[in-house]
């Protein structure tokens, strides 16, 4: 069965290649089935591909340890939901779902586009060939799934903390906007060879952008709740260089975002909208390097492996070719619409990616400097999580603040007096609640209570907004107001989606900051009978108990929980240790409390063998808020993404008039 | 026809400008971070520090008490100079004689003296994250 | 062997477009001439200065944006539709197509 898929990965490799030449061929020259060929190509990649997948989907269901990375990542009598997720839990599996879910996208997006963009899409087929014939590559010679041994009695198995539901969903989702991000990238780069001036890259991969940014950023929201949960320590983001990698390219892509709104409103940024999809893109790239080559000190870090110099030889190879194409078609980009003002939409869009940028590469200063400062100076100096918070907020805060400005103010020119009308009650209200908060004490943390305070300026935008458009129509002459509401949603898809995205990011910050700066954390060591109090909770430490189940051995410890004088319940914390694994891990005990969002967050440290445990308990106020922000985050790119007839009528009778979709 | 510098190019350069600001900010107040070194790198340096090495045993004391001692050894090395460690605070589940762990803290009096709870340990493959402890 | 008939499906799929077409009447990918590209420009910007003048039109009614200001900007944007429906008739040199219908600048179909 290995056989088969290597043969099948060699065989993607074979078409990758000759979707590059006969590409750039068909292109050059101008020919019509050589250029369908190489489409083809790019499909039957994607069929080989799958094949491969198929292949060794079958070996860890069959648990057939024959194959190296079957044995290293699976065991057997792990559950079969973790043993499909060991797919892409080592290096080798998860190259081939890269692979695999790129040739997709290819494919599909090739498919998609070809009848109304066919002299476009004759040079994205090459660059996506490009982008998937590196992939191929590392999968047939550098770290191939298919190596084979012979047969251990039982595979090495899966580490417990991965054995998690948020772990299936986490690394796949993470893949689709790291891949996605390829659509945009070889659409623009394409544009350029193609030596076209028109928007047409912008429109077809508009979707594809938002599907890839919206999955990166839920990709991450899942694995900051698996480490809040499964790795308990007390927090969800520890700026580690694995989870800025994909922080990283997630920032570029917001600022990718947001700077096609321009574009598409005045036809400005044409240049700078190509260097930031070259960004993400690369960003992407790099940060796959970092998580795979153990070149930074990571906790996901590998062992120094061969993947790492490939990685970054097709990086530097990537950034070269687009910014000499860049540089070749300058002329063709430039703009005549000018910036008119520094007040208006336009400015607070700049505003908005400059800080954005900002930040993004702040993050990855942080990331090399160790790298940097071990090259120069012998020495690897790390950055620690102060850093990042300095800069977190520096360009946090006003982004935040600007997320509400931005939406209200007009396009082109916005006199101040008008300005002053728009923002008048949003800025009352997020005032007044400022002083509210102040007197209720959050003046104890100042970036927290500017956090708050903008975040109640922006969402006053926001109600704003949509009750004003409601009104609007049903003066229109809507039947009711939910009838007005929802045709107002219905026809300003992208509008309100997005406001609604800037919601989940309110409530986004909303929890960081009460999570973080508003926090409280206790320590004790208790006998049974004893009680520790932090905040407004008391907890009162009751048993020990211990439990077998069929793979571990489980500690837990009761505590029963008071808060106020009222009884809250129990709460169980303690550590399982894994028979097979030879592993311990942590397992907190976490009461959510459903009207405030707070969290008492409890860790037993150490369980001494006379039962006395050493206890650390955490006050999370607003922390769950986060985790709602996914949902609302996931929500409003719905509405965005949702296909609009009229729209799409638009765009093919423009396609019609140019005998674009006629076949010649 | 618009005029050539307008204002609002003055502004943009004028927030790239405040932005560059913000970092010359940050690091002429914060400095750079902290030196990451090994073991053997260690002899005569007392200034603080993040010491990265092997776990040797004997593991004994507690960290939730008097401190928990241990000694780390070079990365990669079978045998050679170690440094002795007294560790407070939370340990890391996966923390054993023989993994590759990070600890901030400084040297005093030969006793490599750790931060409260700034340890982690690292494992060897990829997806098999260490435990973070402490800071939240 | 499963991987032979792989690799022949997959050269069979690549190959179909020659199959299919032996001999063509015409082998050449329809690019986009001179003047069918500038009409797309044209399109385009005419979809764009629609777009902007229906947004302006939306805001000033939620009153997002003052009756001042509406009244400063709605004028230059008038004046960018006309021009983009008068370059798109003087390419065509015929009567502007009827999609562009939906965009009478005057309190035309708004929201």
């Amino acid at each position: 069965m290995s056989e088969l898929g290597r043969a099948a990965l060699l065989v993607t490799l074979g078409l990758s290649v000759y979707a590059l030449v006969a590409g750039v061929a068909a292109a050059r020259l101008g020919r019509r089935r050589l250029a369908l060929s190489a489409q083809n190509a790019l499909l039957a990649a994607f069929v080989s591909t799958a094949v491969a997948s198929a292949v060794l989907l079958a070996a860890l269901l069959r648990h057939d340890f024959s194959f190296t990375y079957v044995a290293r990542t699976t065991s057997e009598e792990l559950p079969t939901a973790y043993t499909i997720s060991a797919f892409w839990g080592g290096q080798e599996g998860s190259l081939l779902l890269w692979l695999l879910v790129l040739t997709g996208f290819g494919a599909a997006a090739v498919r998609l586009n070809r009848s109304w963009a066919r002299d476009l899409v004759v040079w994205v087929v090459p660059v996506f060939a490009a982008v998937t014939v590196f992939f191929a590559f590392l999968v047939v010679a550098v770290a191939s799934p298919f190596a084979t041994q012979p047969a251990p009695p039982d595979g090495a198995g899966m580490t417990p903390s991965l054995q998690n539901p948020y772990m299936l969903a986490h690394p796949p989702l993470l893949y689709l906007g790291y891949v996605g991000l390829t659509v945009p990238f070889a659409f623009a780069l394409g544009a350029l060879l193609s030596g076209r001036t028109d928007e047409r890259w912008l429109v077809a991969t508009r979707r594809w952008t938002l599907v890839a940014w919206t999955a990166l950023g839920v990709g991450q929201l899942l694995g900051a709740h698996w480490a809040y949960v499964e790795v308990g320590w007390g927090g969800y983001y520890a700026w580690d260089p694995v989870e800025n990698a994909a922080l990283m390219p997630w920032l570029a892509a917001t600022a990718f975002l947001h700077s096609v709104m321009i574009q598409e409103k005045r036809g400005m940024l044409r240049i700078w909208n190509v260097l930031l999809v070259f960004l993400a893109f690369s960003l992407s790239l790099f940060g796959t390097f970092l998580t795979r080559s153990g070149v930074v000190n990571s906790i996901h870090a590998f062992t120094q492996s061969s993947i790492g110099p490939w990685f970054l030889a097709f990086i530097a190879v990537t950034v070269a070719v687009s910014v000499a194409v860049l540089l070749r078609r300058l002329p063709l980009l430039r703009s005549r619409a000018r910036l008119e003002s520094p007040l208006s939409r336009e400015a607070a869009f700049l505003y908005n990616n400059l800080l954005l940028l900002a930040l993004c590469l702040a993050i990855l200063w942080g990331v090399v400097y160790p790298l940097l400062s071990e090259a120069v100076r012998g020495e690897a100096v790390v950055l620690g999580r102060s850093y990042y918070d300095f800069f977190l907020r520096a360009f946090g805060l006003p982004l935040l603040l600007l997320m509400g400005i931005g939406p209200l103010i007009a396009w082109r020119r916005a006199s101040l007096a008008s300005l002053a009308t728009t923002f008048r009650w949003p800025t009352a209200f997020a005032l007044a609640t400022g002083a509210v908060l102040l007197a209720l004490g959050a003046g104890s943390s100042l970036p927290g209570l500017v956090a708050y305070t903008f975040s109640a300026f922006v969402a006053a935008t926001i109600v704003l907004e949509f009750a004003r458009g409601t009104a609007a129509r049903k003066a229109l002459g809507a039947t009711s107001w939910p009838g007005a509401f929802f045709s107002l949603i219905a026809r300003n898809r992208r509008r309100y989606g997005g406001y609604v995205v800037h919601a989940a990011i309110v409530l986004l910050a909303v929890g960081i900051a009460g999570s973080s700066a508003f926090d409280s954390v206790g320590e004790a060591t208790l006998r049974p009978g004893e009680t520790l109090e932090v905040g407004r909770y008391a907890l009162t430490y009751r048993s020990l108990d211990e439990r077998q189940t069929a793979n571990a051995t489980e500690l837990r410890a009761l505590l029963s929980v008071r808060r106020g004088g009222r009884d809250l319940g129990t709460l169980e914390a303690g550590k399982n240790a894994y028979t097979v694994e030879q592993q311990v891990s942590n397992e907190v005990g976490i009461r959510s409390d459903r009207l405030t969002g707070e969290d008492l967050f409890v860790i037993a440290e150490q369980i001494d063998p006379d039962g006395t445990v050493s206890f650390r308990v955490f006050v999370k106020p607003l922390v769950n808020l986060i985790w709602l922000a996914g949902l609302v985050f996931v929500l409003g790119s719905l509405i965005a993404l949702w296909p609009d007839a009229r729209e799409q009528r638009r765009l093919a009778e423009r396609a019609t008039s140019l005998g674009l979709t006629t076949s010649r | 026809m618009a005029r050539k510098a307008s204002p609002a190019r003055l502004v943009i350069a004028l927030s790239v400008a405040a932005v560059l600001a913000v970092f010359l900010l940050y690091t002429s107040i914060a400095g750079g971070g902290n030196a990451s070194v090994s073991p053997s790198e260690l002899r005569g340096r007392s200034d603080p520090v993040q010491l990265a090495g092997l776990v040797v045993g004997p593991v004994t004391g507690d960290a939730h008490g008097d401190g928990l001692r241990f000694r780390l050894r070079d990365i990669g090395e079978k045998s050679g100079v170690t440094v002795p460690v007294r560790y407070t605070g939370s340990v890391p589940d996966l923390f054993k004689v023989g993994r590759h762990i990070v600890v901030d803290g400084r040297l005093r009096n030969g006793v490599f003296v750790a931060e409260p709870g700034s340890m982690i340990t690292k494992c060897p493959s990829k997806y098999s994250p260490a435990q973070k402890a402490g800071t939240g | 062997m499963l991987a032979a008939l792989l690799a022949a499906a997959c050269v069979l799929l690549v190959a179909l477009p020659f199959l299919k077409e032996p001999s063509p009447a015409s082998d050449s990918l329809h690019e986009l001439d001179e003047a069918e590209r500038r009409r797309l420009e044209r399109l385009e910007a005419r979809d764009r200065a629609l777009a902007a003048l229906k947004e302006l039109e939306f805001d000033h009614r939620t009153g997002t944006i003052s009756d001042e200001d509406y009244r400063t900007l709605v004028g230059p944007l008038r004046r960018e539709v006309a021009a983009a429906l008068q370059a798109l008739e003087a390419d065509a040199g015929s009567p502007a197509d009827g999609t562009a219908g939906e965009g009478r600048p005057s309190g035309g179909r708004t929201s």
